[in-house]
């Protein structure tokens, strides 16, 4: 009975096919393997030949022994067809288009969101102007977390760290005279709650500018595991209901705006809460697994579903691992889509994603240096394949980033596209001795992750147990430790340190006004509209979540009537009742 | 010394997402032998309440996203109004502007740590403000 088999012994099943194109005979190892012996033996000094592997430690680093060098030694395995193949071509090791970079470059898409939707506009055309070719919009926490501006929960934190959306009413504001039916636009929406809240906004507001849903192109996060573990803060609903809400989303968005990403399997604030690459690409993998096997139940086609799955992935600062994790990606998901759903579509198959230089790795110290540290990522995630990249800012150990630094964002990804002739050729690093041997080790190591997950019973028992919460917390304390002892060196901060004042940059500051601003639309609002139309919808809605029917429509219908995003979270919260993780911190 | 029974509650300040810090400070407190009351996000309201009920010597929040300044001076506010701010030490850590520093001491944070600060210096601090405040010396600056 397939179901009762996990991901790895189906992959690992269908894994079992004809290799028939391997890239070394038999002989050429051999005597590679003793040349490398007597090597290793003569020429290695005794110290390097005692430590021939090491461990590196850095910084949301992978625990990865690392040889003195690579050989075809490592790399004996390597099937061309089956491990790499060609560019577009299964298993989309060294890439998803056959032209990659040359056809389309990677999408510059810097995060950007502040203050009101007001303030935001603004930027959102600064980076327009400046050669951003995609947006990224990020929401302050009370939008986040679902509250309104004029609640008393969200004082002093209106417009904080992203921008203040109450209702359609700030949509519309937040997008004037922006293109969106021409570029695509990512939405931070990290829960499935507030992407059924802040999604269904966006598509009224859409609506309302007379655009047809099905030309949009963009994504939304919609991941519980943002939810339940990553950024949750107040007041969470259970893992189950948060699980339906994130499928309910999914089947409304793919049916009725097929262009867009209906799910970013979110590895990126995972990992910088704390946890390694293996850990960040088998947690998103497991959620993706689990919602394709929840669609299929509810009756969609799982390549249908497959097709609109995203990734969005943390580039930190080991620099060939990042690398060969994102080819590794790519190709496990291939092999998971093909042996574990049997998908026969091949647009099904491909792990599509977008990248962000993490943020934990840039330093308060020398602020500048983090520009150097933002780049080579970059060049990382450039060089493993991605589709979409935000590089962090420099003075982001600080606020969120000014204009200026946003800048230096925008003209890093531009030098690389530009100046150093790397898109001109697909997967440049494909065949490394070093990086062919990591992506293989990585794929083995998520998707070993991934049967731990399966095994305890799949990604919303992780949650609900506690397990993940437990995991994340416990690594980010072993990193802290190993920082304040210097394991990991982070230069300027506890390594080459410089004595005396340090110099702080020009940052941002936060404008004053907003929070009024944003309480005077509410209030204005709420005089405009239907008050009676609003409370029926939420009747409507609040039976919906009561009785298992999809709640997206009924959250457009509520966004209609210009209900606010607090008032439509509130309806979750009392039909889905509240639950705290049973972690014991 | 009193200090070595230290007890402090540690929060994440209102509405914030990044809980890292937070735990992370919990965890290296408690390997100093500190008991640490975490009490997740809450409110000023409620992290005073839980300072005076849990009877701790030390609070501390955690804030990434910008509410400091607001929400930690509404926390300083209801400590003095309780009468817990001259028997309590109030520290604060998180992502701040620069300039923010010298703000949050002037609302009356005992100590203000950035990302820098290492579980040592902040046990040190705490042990150091909570035997200033026990020997009727608060007010002073413990920094």
């Amino acid at each position: 009975m397939s179901q009762d088999r996990t991901t790895k012994q189906m992959v690992t099943e269908g894994l079992k096919t004809q290799r028939d194109r391997p890239v070394y005979n038999a002989d050429t190892i051999d005597r590679i393997s003793r040349e490398f012996k007597q090597w290793k033996n003569s020429a290695v000094s005794i110290e390097d030949r005692k430590h021939y592997h090491i461990k590196p430690n850095l910084l949301l680093g992978t625990d990865l022994p690392r040889g003195l060098v690579y050989t075809p030694i490592d790399t004996k395995f390597l099937d061309y067809g089956e491990d790499l193949g060609l560019p577009g071509k299964h298993p989309y090791t060294r890439g998803i288009h056959s032209n990659m970079y040359r056809g389309r470059r990677f999408t510059i898409r810097q995060l950007s969101g502040f203050a009101g939707p007001e303030d935001t506009n603004e930027r959102i055309k600064f980076l327009l102007d400046k050669g951003a070719t995609g947006l990224n919009i990020v929401f302050d926490i009370p939008t986040i977390q679902e509250y309104d501006s004029d609640s008393p929960r969200a004082r002093g934190q209106v417009g904080m760290g992203g921008v203040a959306v109450d209702s359609v009413n700030d949509m519309e504001l937040l997008f004037k005279d922006v293109p969106i039916d021409k570029m695509s636009v990512s939405l931070v929406t990290h829960y499935p709650t507030n992407t059924a809240i802040l999604f269904a906004m966006y598509l009224v507001m859409v609506e309302r500018r007379g655009i047809p849903w099905e030309k949009l192109r963009g994504s939304v996060q919609n991941d519980m595991v943002m939810e339940e573990v990553v950024r949750g803060g107040l007041e969470f609903i259970p893992p189950r209901e948060c699980f339906r809400t994130q499928c309910d989303n999914i089947s409304f968005i793919r049916t009725h705006v097929p262009k867009w990403n209906c799910i970013t399997c979110n590895g990126y604030n995972l990992r910088e809460a704390g946890t390694s690459a293996v850990t960040e690409t088998a947690v998103a993998m497991a959620n993706a697994i689990e919602t394709l096997k929840e669609l299929v139940s509810r009756g969609h086609s799982v390549e249908w579903t497959a097709e609109r799955i995203s990734f969005f992935w943390d580039v930190a600062s080991d620099f060939f691992v990042e690398i060969a994790r994102l080819r590794a990606a790519r190709r496990l998901w291939y092999r998971i889509m093909k042996y574990r759903f049997g998908a026969e579509d091949d647009k099904a198959t491909l792990m599509r994603c977008h990248v962000q230089t993490s943020g934990l790795s840039l330093t308060s110290e020398e602020p500048m240096n983090n520009i150097v540290r933002a780049a080579y990522q970059a060049l990382a995630a450039v060089l493993g394949g991605t589709q979409s990249l935000h590089v962090s800012s420099y003075d982001e150990a600080y606020s969120v980033p000014t204009e200026a630094a946003s800048l230096v964002s925008i003209r890093t990804q531009q030098i690389i596209q530009e100046e150093t002739a790397i898109p001109a050729v697909v997967d440049p690093l494909g065949g490394s001795f070093y990086i062919e041997s990591l992506t293989e080790e990585l794929e083995k190591r998520i998707l070993d992750e991934i049967d731990v997950i399966e095994e305890m019973g799949g990604i919303v028992e992780a949650i609900s147990t506690g397990w993940l919460h437990r995991k994340i917390a416990e690594y980010a304390h072993n990193e802290n430790k190993m920082k304040e002892e210097s394991a990991i060196k982070l230069v300027a901060h506890n390594y080459h340190k410089l004595d005396g004042n340090r110099v702080a940059p020009d940052v941002f500051r936060y404008r004053s006004g907003v929070e009024d601003r944003q309480r005077k639309k509410i209030e204005e609002l709420k005089q405009r509209r239907d008050n009676a139309a609003v409370k029926k919808r939420l009747e409507e809605l609040r039976e919906a979540c009561l009785q298992h029917e999809n709640v997206f429509p009924y959250c457009i219908e509520a966004s209609r009537a210009d209900a606010t995003e607090g008032e439509i979270a509130q309806v979750f919260r009392e039909t889905f009742g509240l639950w705290h993780p049973p972690v014991n911190w | 010394m009193q200090s070595d029974n230290m007890k402090v509650v540690i929060a994440t300040l209102g509405l914030e997402v990044h809980w890292r810090g937070a735990v992370t400070v919990a965890q290296m407190l408690r390997e100093f032998g500190v008991e640490v009351v975490y009490i997740g996000n809450a409110f000023p309201e409620e992290i005073i309440e839980a300072a005076i009920r849990e009877n701790v010597i030390a609070v501390g929040v955690s804030s990434l996203s910008g509410g400091h300044l607001a929400l930690g001076s509404d926390l300083i506010h209801l400590a003095h109004k309780k009468n817990i701010k001259d028997k309590v030490v109030f520290v604060i850590g998180g992502v701040f502007p620069p300039g923010d520093y010298d703000k949050l001491m002037k609302l009356g944070f005992d100590g203000v740590f950035g990302s820098d600060a290492t579980g040592e210096d902040i046990y040190n601090f705490l042990k150091k403000g909570v035997n200033a405040k026990l020997d009727g010396s608060a007010g002073n600056s413990i920094a």
